[in-house]
């Protein structure tokens, strides 16, 4: 609701007894066409019979009120509330598996368009894309800062209580395990291997001029400020150790 | 088909179709049947090596018109990468090197199931396998992606070149040519998205005008050009076309365990085009790697009904809705396997798919008493290297794996408890002093801080025994 005046709820699910729109027709067009700007949305969409075997074979269609069909037929009807809508949570059921598109007799890839809805619903900061999100963010702060996406000291019993006693079958301390991998880039227990100064301020660049700090800014303002001071720091680094270099020649 | 009802005589059987009233059954003849099914084969089913049809259109085709026009630059794949031909399902021939390797490490495998990585080395040494693994790699950082949507097909693109570039230029670092190493990916979802992102710069001038701009910035470009590997090569598929040439080590005998396969999602949904089937290999009627490596060393591999499953990883799901994985990892594959297939244990080849099989299986004990399921869970190479004699804690490194692992092991013939009690004596050890390493640690820094420059006649240590 635009006014202020409305609730949690009414923010959620709108207000059944308005004539107004709950999102004005404008931003859901803007929506579509971000959506159809993407050079993977004719690839990924090419038709629809509604023949329903993406859903069929959809893991995350036993489980949640989620069917790949139905998003394929909101964008190829450009039901642009209908698209709107699954943005708000149906789209972060999808597993990811491409199911779906290794089998569609179109050759859509349903789960491929479910990306550029994420991207979109990010792009537009959407409340969902937040939520959904927030429990990302470990993920998020390691990979922007280290290039590496998991890392040993992330698998612990308080973040994994579900996966048993048995993460570790040797007690002993997570260093020390890591020591005694035959494998020197993986004697590590901050990043799942050894990365170089150079690799992650060059991934960095990657990050800034793909807009991805941008969207990651739009999503967690407090973990983006963690990670530009990080990144900073480290581009320092290399900077100094580059001119340490042509000091030496 | 019988039509008569044999609780009502003279009555048609009673159909319950669920298409509405208005439905009637074709009634069709058997030739006509086969005429409708052979319609739907020619529009549907693209495969080639089943039906005898032409390959599908070859991206690659168009990536050696715009190496021709200038436009790009390919990483070959040469007789120095001594390379094995293997057909995809939709036709196409895969040159897959199998020497000269730079390994494209997994962050989920690297993380949290290194026993996976080091299996894999440990076979190469055993055979004498050239190799790099070095530090100069990021993650391929699509687990982030497809969790969370942050990220875009530009940062994934341009992710994709730097580490495939840096796989280009790694040898310089050991006074060996630009080319000479050949990247081999080890994680699944890298494979999936390095190949589908890889058809989108083929496809799209504009995205490679995009990311010719960073990879400029960052001085990833060869000639000025972007560099755009020959073949996008899972580690999968090395071990498929080396699989009569691991027999060759093999120590353990295999021929009593059954073993259930866990094909990976983005190994052979994603690009399916590219995945390797081979008619040698249950009829090809499934995805070959690790099914043929299993195969060829001997072991039952023993057929499921929800083999096509994925594992319910979902990239999001594993961190943040757990119920769904657990739930799905258990009651669709785990639970079939042990229960349907009575298997010994599972195999797979994906960083996610192993983590997920394996870790989530302590929580079915929270269900119903006697539905808990439980079942060893290895990737292929881990399995391989151990009936080729490598040590389970030291090289495998079972102790990171959740799933009873300790049972097969027994099958096998192995004294876990013995080879344990070794690892621990072995920690104790190396509590003060250096670890043991596959290879020369020193050759891990290519570039950047701690790079010292060296040749590669430097002798990589004997294979572990």
């Amino acid at each position: 609701m635009a006014d202020g005046s409305a609730t949690r709820v009414q923010d959620f699910i709108g207000d059944p007894v308005s004539e107004t729109p709950m999102v004005p027709r404008a931003k859901l067009e803007e929506i579509f066409q971000d959506l159809q700007a993407d050079l993977r949305f004719d690839h990924e969409l090419n038709g629809c019979l509604n023949c329903g075997i993406c859903t069929a074979t959809c893991p995350a269609a036993h489980y949640y009120d989620f069917s790949p069909r139905e998003i394929v037929q909101l964008l190829w009807t450009e039901n642009l509330d209908g698209i709107y809508d699954a943005m708000q949570e149906k789209i972060w059921s999808c597993a990811q598996c491409y199911t779906c598109a290794a089998r569609c007799p179109f050759k859509n890839s349903p789960g491929g368009l479910v990306m550029l809805m994420r991207e979109v619903a990010i792009k537009h900061k959407m409340q969902s894309a937040k939520d959904v999100l927030r429990p990302f963010s470990r993920v998020m702060l390691k990979l922007v800062s280290t290039g590496n996406q998991l890392a040993p000291d992330m698998i612990n019993p308080q973040h994994f209580a579900d996966w048993g006693p048995n993460i570790s079958k040797v007690d002993a301390p997570l260093k020390l395990l890591r020591k005694a991998i035959p494998m020197a880039t993986l004697n590590t227990t901050e990043t799942a291997w050894e990365v170089n100064l150079k690799t992650s301020v060059e991934l960095y660049t990657i990050w800034e001029m793909t807009g991805v700090l941008d969207q990651l800014e739009g999503i967690d303002e407090n973990l983006f400020d963690v990670i530009t001071d990080i990144m900073e720091e480290k581009r320092e680094d290399w900077a100094d150790f580059l001119e340490e270099q042509e000091d030496e020649d | 088909m019988s039509t008569d009802n044999k609780d009502r005589p003279g009555q048609p059987v009673e159909k319950f179709t669920g298409h509405g009233s208005e439905w009637r059954p074709s009634n069709l003849t058997p030739t006509e049947a086969q005429r409708a099914t052979a319609w739907v084969e020619q529009r549907i089913d693209r495969r080639s090596m089943l039906t005898n049809k032409d390959r599908v259109a070859d991206v690659r085709d168009e990536m050696w018109q715009l190496e021709k026009d200038g436009q790009i630059v390919v990483h070959r794949i040469t007789d120095q990468h001594k390379p094995v031909e293997a057909k995809t399902l939709y036709g196409w021939t895969k040159r897959i090197p199998t020497t000269q390797l730079w390994h494209h490490k997994s962050c989920g495998q690297c993380g949290n199931i290194p026993g996976y990585p080091v299996s894999l080395l440990w076979l190469m040494n055993k055979m004498d396998i050239k190799y790099i693994d070095e530090t100069d790699q990021t993650s391929c950082t699509a687990w982030n992606y497809h969790g969370s949507g942050i990220g875009n097909l530009e940062s994934l693109a341009a992710v994709f070149l730097r580490n495939f570039h840096q796989a280009y230029v790694a040898a310089k670092a050991q006074g060996l040519p630009e080319g000479y190493y050949y990247p081999l990916v080890h994680c699944g979802t890298s494979f999936g998205n390095y190949k589908e992102v890889r058809g989108y710069l083929i496809h799209s001038a504009t995205l490679r005008e995009n990311v010719t701009k960073i990879l400029g910035k960052i001085g990833r470009l060869v000639d000025g050009k972007l560099l755009i590997p020959e073949e996008v090569v899972h580690y999968s598929e090395w071990l498929h076309v080396m699989r009569h040439e691991i027999k060759k080590h093999q120590v353990i005998d295999a021929s009593n365990v059954r073993a259930t396969i866990h094909p990976a999602c983005h190994v052979y949904k994603m690009v399916p085009e590219d995945a390797i089937y081979d008619e040698t290999v249950l009829d090809g009627n499934r995805v070959a790697v690790s099914t043929g490596l299993v195969q060829a060393l001997g072991a039952q591999v023993i057929d499921y009904k929800t083999w096509y499953d994925c594992c319910g990883f979902g990239f999001r799901h594993i961190i943040s809705e757990r119920e769904f994985t657990r739930s799905f990892a258990i009651d669709r594959k785990i639970r079939v396997a042990v229960e349907e297939a009575k298997s010994d244990v599972m195999i797979g080849h994906d960083t996610g798919c192993i983590t997920t099989l394996d870790k989530n299986q302590w929580i079915s004990k929270a269900g119903a008493e006697g539905t808990a399921v439980e079942l060893p869970v290895l990737a292929d190479c881990q399995l391989a290297a151990l009936l080729c004699g490598a040590d389970p804690y030291k090289i495998v490194q079972t102790h990171w794996h959740a799933s009873p692992v300790e049972t097969l092991l027994e099958k096998l013939g192995i004294d876990w408890r013995s080879k344990k009690a070794e690892f621990e004596t072995y920690l104790e050890q190396i509590q003060t002093g250096a670890a043991d390493q596959l290879y020369d640690p020193r050759l891990r820094i290519t570039s950047g801080p701690g790079f010292k420059p060296f040749k590669r006649e430097v002798s990589l240590p004997p294979p572990e025994e």
